[in-house]
C-alpha cells in the first residue's frame, strides 16, 4: 500500500518549493491512490497555508506566493480532469474583496485575494481607491456571499463602515458576510461597525472564510 | 485587587492591566520579535525596567539626566501646515516660518526641507523653487538643515509613472515582466535622487533624509542604497540619513541583492549595515505597531527589535517614532503617555542614539 501520508507530504512540499512542474508531477503520483478531495485539501491547501506562514515571516516573498498560487489552481485543474462532470471541486463561495475608497494600498488587499483563490474561494478583486457603491453593485452581481474591505489609513477605516450601512440600506446585509482588515483595523473596530469577522493577515482571511461560509 | 495601571491598546483605546499582565505581555512582545527576527529576547533585567517605565505614574515621562539623546525630524513642515487630514495641524505658515520653529522654539537638533508632496521625483520640475527657498532657510538658521523627501518608487509605476505597475503583472502571473518593471524603475528612482540632491547640495544643504525607504519593496530599497552610494562618492562630506517604511523589507521582487545580501525580508538589524555600507551616516530603523496588540506588547516588540539594531549598527540609529511605530499606538495625534514612555524605553533600554 502506498505512503498515503507521504504522498500528500510531498504535494504540499512541491507547492512550498514553488515550482509548478513539481506541484504537477506530485499530484500526478498521488491521484492514483488518493481521492481528489483529499489531495486538495492535505495536499495542496496544506502546501498553501504554509506558503502563507513562511510569506508573514519573511521567508518566501511576493514573486513565490505568486508562483505557488498558480501552481496550485494548475494541480487542482489537473485533479478535476479525471472528475466525472459535476463532482468537480465546487467553490466554497464568491467573495468581492477590495480597497475602499481614498486608498490606494493594494499589495495587502491583492495577496488576501491571492491566497483565497487557491483555498477554493471564487474571487473578484476589484481593486483599489473602490467607492462604496461598487462593492455592492459587484456583490449583487456575482451573487456574492461575502465582501473584503481593505483600509490601511486611519482616515480611510470608515469607508469599512458605509459598505455595511449600504448592505443594509439595500437589504443585502443578512446574506452577504463582511470582512475587515488593514493595519488600523482590529477586532474592535469590526464589532463596533458590525461585520462579521477582521483578519489580521491573509492566512486569517482564508480560516475565517471557510469559518464563516462553510 | 491588584494595582492596575493605566495603558493602551495598538490602536490608542484605553486599557487597564495589572503588573502580572504588563509583564506577561512584555515577554510575549519580545518572543515574538525575537522568534521573527532570530535575534535574542529582552533579559530578566530589561523586562523589569520596561515594565517600571510602563508603570511610572505621570502623565508624560523622561529619560534620566545625562541620557539626552538628539531629535531628528521628517516630514518637512507638513505637521504645522498640513490640513489634509494627515499628520499636520493646518496652521498656516510658509516652510521658513515651520523650519525656524522647529529650531527655535520645538527644540529640534535637525530639521528638514521638504515638498508638499514629500516624495524625490515630484521635487524634479521644482527644483530650482526648492534649492532657492533651501537657501533663504539656510541664511536663517543655525541647525543643520537637511533636504527630506520619499523615495517612493511607487510613483514610476503607471498610472504615476512610466513603468507597468508590477501589482498588475503579478496578477497576471507575469513574474519576470514584473520584476524587469521594478529594476527599471529602481535605475530611475537612482538617477532622479541623486540629480535633486546635486542641485540641493549647491545651495546649501547640509544632508539628505531618505524617509520610508523601502516602501515599495526590496526594489525600491536598491534603488535608495544605489542613490546614497553615488552621493556619498561624491559628496564625501554630507550628511545622509536614511530612515525605514517598516520593520521588514517587503519582497516584491524577491531576489534583489545589494552588496551579496538579498534585501527581501530583512529585519532592521540586518538593513543597519546596508545603510552604513551604503554610505549612511544615520539609519532610521522601524518597528510597526500591531493595532490589536497592547502597549506593553508592542513596546516590547519594538525594542528588542531597535536594540539588537543598535548592536548591529556602525553607524548611528534614529529610531522612528510617531504615528503607528516605535511601540507608539496607530493614531493622528499620538498620545503623550504612549510617547514619552516609548521614548525613554528606546533610549535607556534599546540604547539608540537619537530619535
Amino acid at each position: 500500500m502506498a505512503d498515503i501520508e507521504g504522498l500528500l507530504h510531498e504535494v504540499a512540499d512541491a507547492v512550498i518549493s514553488c515550482k509548478k512542474e513539481k506541484v504537477l508531477e506530485a499530484v500526478e503520483k498521488a491521484k492514483a491512490e488518493i481521492p481528489p478531495e483529499e489531495i486538495i485539501e492535505k495536499g495542496l491547501s496544506a502546501g498553501m497555508n504554509q506558503v502563507g506562514v513562511l510569506f508573514e515571516r519573511g521567508k518566501l516573498f511576493l514573486p513565490h506566493v505568486m508562483i505557488a498560487a498558480d501552481a496550485m489552481t494548475a494541480g487542482v485543474k489537473l485533479l478535476e480532469e479525471g472528475m466525472p462532470a459535476g463532482t468537480q471541486e465546487k467553490k466554497l463561495g464568491v467573495i468581492v474583496n477590495g480597497t475602499v475608497e481614498g486608498d490606494v494600498h493594494d499589495i495587502g488587499k491583492s495577496i488576501v485575494s491571492t491566497m483565497l483563490q487557491p483555498a477554493g474561494f471564487e474571487v473578484h478583486d476589484i481593486g483599489r481607491d473602490v467607492p462604496i457603491r461598487s462593492f455592492v453593485e459587484k456583490a449583487k452581481e456575482t451573487d456574492a456571499d461575502m465582501i473584503g474591505t481593505s483600509a490601511l489609513m486611519t482616515t480611510t477605516l470608515q469607508g469599512q463602515r458605509e459598505v455595511i450601512e449600504l448592505l443594509k440600506e439595500e437589504g443585502l446585509r443578512s446574506r452577504i458576510k463582511v470582512m475587515v482588515g488593514g493595519a488600523p483595523a482590529t477586532q474592535a473596530w469590526a464589532d463596533k461597525i458590525g461585520a462579521d469577522c477582521y483578519a489580521e493577515n491573509a492566512s486569517e482571511a482564508v480560516a475565517k472564510a471557510k469559518e464563516l461560509l462553510l | 485587587m491588584a494595582a492596575e495601571y493605566a495603558l493602551r491598546m495598538g490602536d490608542g483605546k484605553r486599557i487597564y492591566l495589572t503588573e502580572e499582565k504588563i509583564l506577561s505581555e512584555i515577554e510575549a512582545g519580545s518572543g515574538n520579535a525575537a522568534d521573527l527576527g532570530e535575534i535574542p529576547d529582552l533579559s530578566v533585567d530589561e523586562i523589569d525596567k520596561l515594565a517600571q517605565i510602563l508603570m511610572m505614574p505621570g502623565k508624560a515621562v523622561s529619560v534620566e539626566h545625562g541620557m539626552e539623546v538628539p531629535v531628528t525630524h521628517d516630514i518637512g513642515t507638513i505637521r504645522l501646515d498640513g490640513d489634509q487630514g494627515n499628520s499636520g495641524v493646518g496652521i498656516p505658515s510658509s516652510r521658513l516660518v515651520g523650519c525656524m520653529m522647529h529650531e527655535r522654539a520645538f527644540g529640534a537638533d535637525t530639521m528638514e526641507l521638504g515638498h508638499i508632496d514629500y516624495s524625490f521625483k515630484p521635487v524634479k520640475p521644482v527644483v530650482a523653487n526648492e534649492c532657492q527657498a533651501m537657501e533663504v532657510c539656510q541664511q536663517n538658521m543655525i541647525i543643520p538643515l537637511f533636504y527630506g523627501a520619499m523615495p517612493n518608487m511607487g510613483l514610476y509605476y503607471t498610472p504615476d509613472g512610466p513603468f507597468e505597475n508590477p501589482g498588475d503583472l503579478m496578477k497576471m502571473f507575469k513574474i519576470d515582466k514584473a520584476r524587469e518593471s521594478m529594476e527599471h524603475a529602481a535605475e530611475h528612482l537612482t538617477r532622479d535622487t541623486v540629480w535633486v540632491m546635486q542641485k540641493l547640495f549647491a545651495s546649501g544643504a547640509d544632508g539628505v533624509n531618505f524617509d520610508t525607504t523601502a516602501a515599495a519593496g526590496d526594489a525600491d530599497m536598491y534603488g535608495t542604497l544605489c542613490a546614497v552610494e553615488i552621493l556619498r562618492t561624491q559628496f564625501p562630506d554630507m550628511y545622509i540619513e536614511m530612515g525605514m517604511a517598516g520593520e521588514m523589507v517587503l519582497g516584491m521582487h524577491g531576489e534583489l541583492e545589494y552588496d551579496g545580501v538579498r534585501l527581501a525580508g530583512l529585519w532592521p538589524h540586518e538593513q543597519a549595515p546596508l545603510a552604513a555600507q551604503a554610505g549612511a551616516n544615520v539609519f532610521g530603523p522601524v518597528v510597526n505597531t500591531n493595532t490589536s496588540k497592547t502597549s506593553p506588547w508592542n513596546l516590547a516588540r519594538a525594542v528588542t527589535f531597535i536594540k539588537a539594531a543598535v548592536e548591529a549598527s556602525s553607524i548611528p540609529c534614529h529610531v522612528n517614532m510617531g504615528m503607528g511605530v516605535g511601540g507608539i499606538p496607530m493614531l493622528e495625534t499620538p498620545p503623550v503617555d504612549a510617547v514619552t514612555r516609548a521614548s525613554k524605553a528606546m533610549v535607556e533600554i534599546a540604547g539608540v542614539d537619537g530619535i
